[in-house]
């Protein structure tokens, strides 16, 4: 290496640019998180461990980047290694023009058997990163972004000016090589805060703060009887972000993944994640300086969203990125502008307490009626106790069936309304509040709550104690059945469904994180279990969440999307965990399968174990 | 522009219809009520109206025991200034002519501009009840509304015919219109005006009697059953057998 002392004017132009480059980092970060901090709500502080655990995982580690695309995300790993190991050798860099460097000749070789191989590693991340972008240009990436290209220059420069470095230059030559160094990392500086990298330094600080549970929908207290002043600070609340949704902007690295995995988009819907729930805000939120930009949103897009969670959970950088319930919830309780057959369906839920404005269940009158000597509530759900798929009363009675067979007692309640699911997630939160409170009050004295229904599950538990303290158990039936079957309180034999598969209805995956106990009932009752290709929590949403079971035109193709792959998988049976799928695999499977192929067949959890229980009394 | 919006209230699609002891109407305990589905776009129209020429008033009207003040509510949520209530029991009154005369005697007075209302009830369907007011008020009538436009003491309305086909009229005012489902996208209630819609004035009428001119002998769901009649004899004399029970009999063919 070569010793080189640099002029007192070189040292003042290097302070100076310095200087400059780091004052406007600073500035335009500073810009951003002023804004943040206007928003509502306080980071989290809690599990703390946790939480730095999660940064290591999926910051060092780079988990969700490499999961969710194998080589892009592998590439972006080598470069951002290359980062940090970079970091040192950066410091020392700009030491050096100071006359003070930090390594001392021995250590500064040592360290370049390190960095040296790692600054090829870059290169060629960066070199296939840049391939895919401005080359091969998958669709989700959006536009051709120029920063893009000057990032990808600026660090292929880096690199090769590095390792120019430390091949012997003569003194001229190093100087120059040294300075183009110096000058490209300055604009790095400059360049970050005004783009999407800064992903850099906000990324990991997102994923510190990221809620741990989905969807983090902040609830909605309405006062009937407050004063106007209050209605309307409550009303003017709707419209603010929180400092982690505001973060999430700022945060997004524009990488389009929530595209891919939108359920709305794959089935040519105009829902597009990326921009309508984070970066259409991004701009509103410069401008105004404030965090009052909800309303921004698209509202066509926020009324086509499944609220299934997959952009939220795919995020590389720790965004919430589903933002259909602020918007609808706008619409619905400031703009009273909601599409008809919602305003029909909100009616029946206020008008008879469930979706469908009935006031009889055949389903309910035949099971026995829940007092409190006995375990569990059956929680039937509108789904099941109006027969929106008459097929799925048969696994209702299977899964009572189960629970027989077990010796558990259990009862459905006399005044069961809906959950409030579909109010809830359409924006209804005043019709969402008074199902709660009425099923609050008929949950008043039960210790134990099992449903079929994940959204029911997800309400009863999770949402409702969002509101007010929750002092019943929620269980899925499929952990009861899983339990059951651990613990070899039933016993199910192998049986003959063919090549079986499972579809993981979202409400059930990603937000009761249950995806152990269904694959423990099947697989007890089948050899030839194997996975769709999204599955887990990276499963995709069959088409109804969201409230979009009740939408009665659907323009694109979402309710088909999930059906379509289950036949491409050549599966003989599909289970599921939830009615709403059950249903949606119903409708959606014949006209998809093929002439002349065997039709395939739908279960719900309870269905296919309770068809293979081995009980003492009855061997079927 | 002062504008009436009458609003009924009637069983929802989806609610029983239990028929009450003595068969003499429907028994109200187990029925939900909505509000009568065109009466929701008469309104809608109304407020339209009234927003886009920025001023005048919408009033609600409805007639029924104290349980139509839900639907009174509603529209009055939805953005209708101030209601009023014919408050009487309404299960006796079956024809349109008695109704009307209740409606015309409270809001003669009042001397709208426009009066809207549904084309026809979901529950009795007569269908005239508007018209009616509007002859005995002495305004421009005319049904199955499936647009409107209004300008300078002229509304002009586009009325639906059989077949697709359509007619426009241009009418003087004040007019009463009955509105056909489809003209418009009704709004929902916001929590603002459901808040607001409290401190609205709800006028109370209590007419003294009303002529019935019609009622209902014995409300009954409609029997059905089923005959089973064996045909026998050679092929021949049962397809004769079959053919003159299915001219005559069945009236098929």
């Amino acid at each position: 290496m070569t010793q080189i002392e640099f002029t007192v004017i070189e040292k003042i132009i290097l302070s100076l640019g310095i200087l400059i480059t780091f004052a406007s980092f600073i500035y335009e970060v500073w810009r951003r998180l002023r804004i943040v901090f206007k928003g509502k709500q306080s980071f989290p502080l809690d599990r703390f461990g946790a939480r730095l655990w999660r940064v290591f995982k999926e910051v060092f580690l780079h988990e969700k980047v490499i999961r969710g695309r194998f080589w892009p995300g592998f590439m972006h790993a080598l470069v951002f290694w290359g980062f940090i190991v970079f970091g040192l050798v950066t410091v020392d860099h700009f030491a050096l023009g100071f006359g003070h460097e930090l390594m001392n000749a021995q250590t500064h070789k040592l360290y370049s058997y390190i960095v040296i191989p790692f600054s090829i590693f870059v290169l060629i991340g960066i070199g296939s990163l840049t391939y895919r972008r401005f080359i091969s240009r998958p669709k989700t990436l959006g536009k051709i972004s120029p920063t893009s290209g000057f990032v990808a220059l600026f660090i292929s420069i880096l690199m090769i000016t590095y390792l120019l470095g430390e091949t012997g230059l003569s003194p001229i030559v190093w100087r120059v090589n040294w300075w183009i160094h110096s000058l490209i990392i300055l604009a790095f500086l400059f360049l970050i805060p005004r783009s999407k990298h800064l992903h850099l330094v906000l990324a990991p600080i997102n994923i510190f703060f990221k809620p741990f549970d989905l969807p983090d929908h902040t609830p909605v207290n309405i006062d009937l009887e407050g004063s106007e002043d209050e209605l309307d600070a409550m009303l003017a609340d709707l419209t603010e972000m929180t400092k982690n949704q505001a973060l999430d902007v700022f945060s997004c690295v524009e990488c389009g993944r929530c595209i891919d995995v939108c359920p709305a988009n794959r089935g040519g819907g105009l829902l597009d994640p990326k921009n309508h729930f984070i970066l259409d805000l991004r701009q509103p939120l410069l401008d105004k300086g404030n965090v009052d930009v909800l309303s921004e949103i698209n509202v066509e897009a926020g009324w086509e969203c499944t609220t299934c969670q997959a952009c939220t959970e795919v995020c590389p950088v720790g965004n919430q990125v589903e933002k259909s319930d602020e918007i609808r919830r706008l619409e619905v309780l400031v703009e009273g502008k909601v599409p008809q057959e919602y305003q029909k369906l909100f009616m029946n839920l206020q008008e008879s307490g469930n979706t469908e404005g009935r006031t009889d269940s055949p389903l309910a009158e035949r099971l026995p009626t829940y007092s409190p000597d006995k375990e569990y509530v059956l929680w039937l759900g509108c789904f099941a106790r109006y027969e929106l798929d008459p097929n799925f009363t048969k696994s209702v009675e299977n899964f009572a069936n189960i629970l027989d067979v077990a010796g558990i007692t259990y009862g459905v309640l006399e005044n069961e309304h809906c959950s409030g699911d579909p109010a809830n997630r359409l924006g209804d939160k005043l019709t969402y509040n008074m199902l709660r409170e009425h099923n609050m009050e008929q949950l008043a004295h039960a210790s134990k709550v099992v449903t079929l229904c994940p959204h029911c599950a997800l309400n009863l538990g999770k949402e409702y104690a969002k509101y007010s303290e929750v002092n019943y158990d929620v269980t899925h039936h499929t952990q009861v059945i899983g339990q059951l079957i651990e613990e070899g309180r039933i016993e199910v034999k192998k049986g003959s469904n063919g090549k079986v598969t499972y579809h993981d209805p979202c409400n059930l995956s990603r937000m009761l994180d249950e995806v152990d106990a269904p694959r423990t009932a099947i697989n007890a009752t089948t050899d030839e279990f194997f996975e769709l290709e999204e599955s887990g929590r990276n499963t995709l949403c069959c088409g109804a969440g969201g409230g979009l079971w009740w939408k009665k035109e659907t323009t694109g193709r979402t309710h088909l999307v999930r059906a379509e792959q289950v036949v491409n998988s050549e599966a003989d049976t599909v289970v599921t965990g939830c009615n709403f799928c059950y249903g949606m695999m119903n409708q959606g499977l014949k006209p998809l399968t093929p002439e002349g192929r065997s039709e395939i067949q739908v279960k719900d959890v309870a269905d296919i174990v309770s068809e293979n229980l081995v009980s003492n009394s009855d061997t079927k | 522009m002062k504008i009436a919006v009458l609003v009924k209230q009637v069983p929802g699609s989806d609610s029983p219809l239990p028929i009450n002891s003595n068969q003499s109407w429907l028994d109200e305990n187990g029925i939900s009520y909505v509000m009568n589905e065109c009466d929701n776009y008469a309104l809608e129209e109304a407020l339209q109206i009234k927003e886009e020429n920025d001023d005048g008033e919408v009033v609600v009207i409805s007639l029924g025991p104290d349980r139509v003040q839900k639907v009174i509510r509603e529209g009055l949520a939805k953005g209708a200034d101030r209601a009023i209530h014919i408050q009487m029991n309404s299960d006796s009154i079956a024809d349109p002519l008695s109704l009307a005369t209740l409606f015309a005697d409270a809001i003669r007075d009042e001397k709208f501009d426009l009066i809207f209302s549904g084309l026809q009830s979901d529950d009795l369907g007569m269908g005239q009840t508007g018209i009616i007011i509007g002859e005995m008020l002495g305004m421009s009538t005319a049904s199955l509304a499936m647009a409107t436009e209004l300008s300078e003491g002229i509304i002009k309305v586009k009325r639906e015919l059989e077949a697709g086909f359509f007619q426009w009229v241009s009418m003087s005012l004040p007019a009463s219109i009955t509105i056909q489902s489809g003209l418009n996208i009704p709004r929902y209630p916001s929590l603002k005006g459901i808040m607001g819609a409290k401190k609205k004035e709800i006028n109370i009428v209590t007419p003294g009697g009303h002529d019935v001119k019609q009622s209902a002998k014995k409300v009954y769901v409609p029997q059905s059953d089923k005959q089973t009649v064996m045909i026998e004899g050679s092929v021949d004399q049962i397809v004769d057998k079959l053919v003159e029970a299915f001219r005559n009999e069945i009236k098929v063919i």
